[in-house]
This record gives C-alpha cells, structure tokens and sequence, in this order.
C-alpha cells in the first residue's frame, strides 16, 4: 500500500438517471442536437431549451448490437479485414413520474387528450364529442391565454388544458411545436374539428383566472400559441395499446455524478419501439435490476416476463408491468419505455451513427 | 480521510448559509452556521446548542467492488440536534424540529459535493467527490415532559440515562448516513 496516489480515483459512481427528451422536426428529420461543448455541464433541473427534463428514470438499459465479421484470405484462412455489420442499438427504462410526455413516449404512438365533453355526449373511450373550443386572442403567450372577459368565464383554477389550432382537413403531421400525430386522411379523423387538440402536446395547467386570460403553471411547449389557436378543457390523458403512429424524439440520458465525472448518453433520434427485442449486449443501471422486460428478452427466451401465445402475427413476448413497492400495500406506477435508436448522420466525418456516450471527467481528475 | 470529513462538513455549513441564513450559532465567540463538527470542538467546549446540527463521525471500511487504484471508503456519520421551541411554554418543539429536519434534508442535496484540501491556501481540488446516501431520521425523543414514557418504552436503561442528563423539556434528533469518498491512499 502506498500513502501518495498514482492518480485521483477516475471511476464514475451513479446513483440514478436523469432522462431529457426534446422534440425531433418530423417533416426534415432533424434531431435536437446535443453538443457537450455548448451545453454538456448544466445543471440537472435546468436543462438547456428545447431539452425537457423528465425526471429521474430506473432501469435504465442500453442493448447495442453491432456485429463485426472479418474477411479471411490465404491458405489458412488468416483475418485481414474487419468490417461492421448491421448496427442496432435499444434503450429500456421506467419512468416514475407521470405527465403527458412521460405517457405519450411509455405508449409511443398517438396520446390522446381528453376534451371535457357536455354530459349527453356519446360515450367514447378516447373522447367523445367535446364542448367547443375558445379561441386564443391575440396578444397571447406561453404562459397567458387571453380569451376576453365573456370567454374566460369557461375556465376555472385547476383546469388543464390543450391549445392548438383546429384541423382543417390537412394530411400530415399535425401538432404545434411537437409532431404528435400523423393523419393520412381526413376522413380517418372524421373531419374532425378537434383532433388536432386531442392529440396536441400543447398543454397547461390554469393557475389563475384574471378577468380576460388565464395564466398557466407551465409555458406551453409550442411557446405563444399560433394564430388561429383554440383551447379546450382536458379531463384526463389517454394512451391506448396499438395505433400506427410512431412519434420521434431526441434523448439524452445523463448519469447522476456522485464522484464528480459525468456520463451521458445522447441519442439524436429515438422511436418508441415497446415489446420488440433485440440481441446484443446490455447496459444496466440500478441496484434492483430485474430480469430484462423486453430487449434482454430476446436473448434469453422462456423468461417470467414472456410468455408465447401462438398468435402469428405478434412478436409472441408479453410483457409484464410492473410497480414498484413502497411498503405494503402501497406501490409505485411506473411507466415502461423502450426505444429502438434510428440513424443520424454525424457531419464532422458523415458517418452514421445511433448513439453518443460523453464523458466530462471530474475537475482536477486524472485524464488517463 | 481528513479532505472528505473536511468538504462534507463545509459543504453543509455553506449550504446551510445559503438555505437559512438565520440559523447561526456563536461558537469561541465567533458567529458561524448551525452545522459544527464535535470532533473540531475543544473538549470542554459548552454542550451542544439548541437549532444547531452537531456532525460525528463514526466507524469507516474500504468498500468491496471500488474498481481502480484509490480505495472507495465509506464513513458512517451522525448528525445530531434538539430544540426547545421558540415560546416559552415549548410548544412549537415538534414544528421546530419539522423545519430542522427539512433544512438537513435540504442542505444534504445534492448528495455529493467536490472533495477539497482545505489544510492549503488556497484550498486544492482534489479530482472527486465525497458523496453520501440520504439521511435515516430516527425517531424524535423528548425528556422532562409526561409522554416520553412511550418513546422510551423497552428501552429503560437509555431512558434513565437520557433523563438524567436532559430534563428541560427538550426534542431531540438524530440523523444517521455514510459518506463515501475516494482516500488518498493508493492500494497496491
């Protein structure tokens, strides 16, 4: 043993992970760009725009797949060139903390808002037909609504509401600021009126009734509501098993620092891909690792979270949610998530490229 | 060791300042934030004030699974502190000890802070961090007073003792958690 250090310590110690999700722009396939050099070290509660912060995650798994094979040449068959297969690359976690975005990315395809309906509207379990919106004036921003002194009357303290534009028949992405659904045909949405507030991220809690506006708890993502917008009340937030939707988003995983060096992980583009596996090796985090939910799965068949039914069409894995115990008999809700990275273009030497991991050694630690 | 116990026990106190800045207390006639550390305190030093957090030091280990060159240790701690309230009959102990607790939760995030050699000047840093798990409250004791016979329940001898040396009125807390820390010494 020896009293003087060959170098400080340089081993990362994480307590917990932090998720932060920013938008992607659907119609050009642009990710949010994390550069480390511009905004690597900031504080974990107050990330840089547009990256939101989604709280602290468990389970945090990262599976990569990335097969090498060599070409062989001479008489015995020596290698002389590797080359890289078809990459792959999934994260899984839970989320703990419940709100629209953490719902819609655990669902991964349309998340609805439930417009407050009049009580004789025909039941439905997404929403019926929904008491008809106010229009946004002018003047408006992300945080006050101005409706006029007749309008605002419809709005109460504690409302939660979504602000968007109406539908009006256009094919595409619709949703101010975040893409939050893809309608192909108008008739699909029934020319729906509504629909683009039934799915919009655009939403916000009323904090306070002033005589013409209401001022939100949170900034609306989209910022100042876009001419034309209209709000509703919302009742409740609804994520449904299936739809055809795939949303899109930038992810940024970062490693609580307790030792002082930082990690983090930043995925240009991410797709919710629940249920589906994958080969390749994980990444774990978490001192109650459970046996893989669903892209460890894979590659160990026949686990407690997966059972076959025979059905052709389906992947035949089940996947079991589950909740995390507080003391009985209460337990935590968690939200599983699972992701499949796609392709981003790295423009310093245009190679594509699924994943980022950046280190941001402690201050004053050893470099190698 | 000694940069570890250093940069905790100032972390807390600068936290502490920033957090309440009216939670002083004057020790060797100087005014400082509420957080000493008993071991730093001369032995014939006043007992303990009242509002104030005492930090103790407790065993230490090298942790199994540290991987690399310096030792991962772990330090158990105590922190320690009592009111009497803020009125003459006492009766604001236990909500004065509700905002004592919130303020040692508070200063004890985030769960880490840098490591420093504060025996130079200027204080070095030293690469890492010392950090720590959230703190245990155990259970509030109080003495003098009817209903401590319920706290203390099972526990006779302790009981005896804790009323032979405190019978004004007082509650009582102590919070327990280890700090982890990177040593100095380098293992072979």
């Amino acid at each position: 043993m020896s009293t003087s250090p060959l170098r400080s310590a340089m081993v990362p110690v994480t307590r917990q992970m932090r998720a932060y999700f920013a938008p992607v722009n659907r119609i050009t396939e642009t990710p949010t760009i994390f550069d480390p050099a511009a905004s690597g070290v900031f504080a974990l509660d107050a990330p840089p725009a547009p990256w939101l912060d989604l709280g602290w995650i468990e389970g945090f798994e990262r599976y990569y797949d990335t097969p090498t094979d060599v070409v062989r040449s001479g008489a015995n068959a020596l290698p002389s060139v590797q080359f890289r297969g078809p990459i792959e690359a999934r994260v899984e976690f839970d989320f703990r903390e419940w709100g629209k975005l953490q719902m819609a990315l655990a669902g991964g395809s349309e998340h609805m808002n439930v417009l407050a309906t009049s009580p004789s509207a025909a039941l439905a379990p997404s929403g019926g037909t929904p008491i008809p919106a106010a229009a946004v004036l002018a003047g408006s921003t992300a945080n006050e609504l101005v409706f006029g002194i007749d309008v605002v009357s419809a709005f109460v303290v504690g409302n939660l509401i979504a602000v968007d534009v109406d539908y009006q028949q256009q094919i595409g992405y619709v949703g101010s600021g975040i893409s939050a659904a893809y309608v192909s045909s108008a008739a699909k949405v029934n020319n729906d009126l509504n629909y683009v507030r039934r799915v919009t991220f655009n939403v916000g809690r009323v904090v306070e009734v002033t005589a013409t506006s209401v001022i939100l708890a949170q900034p609306l993502l989209a910022g100042a509501p876009a001419t034309g917008a209209s709000a509703q009340v919302v009742a409740a937030f609804v994520d449904r098993e299936g739809g055809s939707f795939f949303q899109e988003w930038s992810a940024l995983f970062i490693a609580e620092p307790e030792s002082g060096g930082r990690v983090c992980f930043y995925y240009p583009r991410l797709s919710p891909n629940p249920g589906a596996g994958s080969g390749g090796v994980t990444m774990k985090s978490g001192a109650g690792w459970k046996p893989p939910k669903s892209g460890g799965a894979a590659k160990t068949s026949g686990t407690a979270n997966t059972q076959g039914n025979g059905t052709r069409s389906s992947s035949q894995k089940f996947l079991r949610e589950d909740s995390e115990e507080i003391a009985r008999p209460l337990s935590s809700l968690g939200l599983h998530a699972s992701f499949i990275a796609l392709p981003f273009t790295d423009t310093n030497d245009g190679q594509t490229v699924l994943c980022y991991r950046s280190y941001f050694p402690a201050a004053m630690a050893a470099v190698y | 060791m000694q940069f570890a116990k250093d940069s905790f026990f100032l972390a807390l106190q600068q936290r502490l300042a920033g957090l309440n800045p009216a939670r002083t207390v004057t020790i060797n006639g100087a005014t400082v934030p509420a957080v000493a550390v008993v071991e730093n305190l001369p032995p014939a030093s006043a007992e303990p004030q009242p509002n104030a957090f005492y930090i103790e030091w407790g065993s230490a280990a090298v942790v199994d699974g540290g991987a690399g060159n310096a030792a991962l240790m772990s330090l158990n701690c105590v922190i320690s502190y009592y009111t009497l309230g803020t009125v003459q009959s006492m009766v604001d102990r236990g909500r004065v000890l509700g905002q004592l607790d919130n303020e040692l939760l508070g200063i004890c995030q985030p769960t880490n802070t840098e490591k420093y050699d504060y025996t130079q000047s200027p204080s070095a840093d030293l690469g890492t961090s010392v950090f720590w798990n959230q703190p245990a409250f155990q259970e509030a004791t109080t003495s003098g007073v009817e209903d401590n016979t319920a706290a203390y329940q099972g526990r006779a001898v302790r009981r005896a003792i804790y009323e032979q040396a405190h019978q004004d009125g007082r509650v009582e807390r102590r919070a327990e958690l280890t700090v982890f820390f990177f040593s100095e010494v380098t293992l072979l």
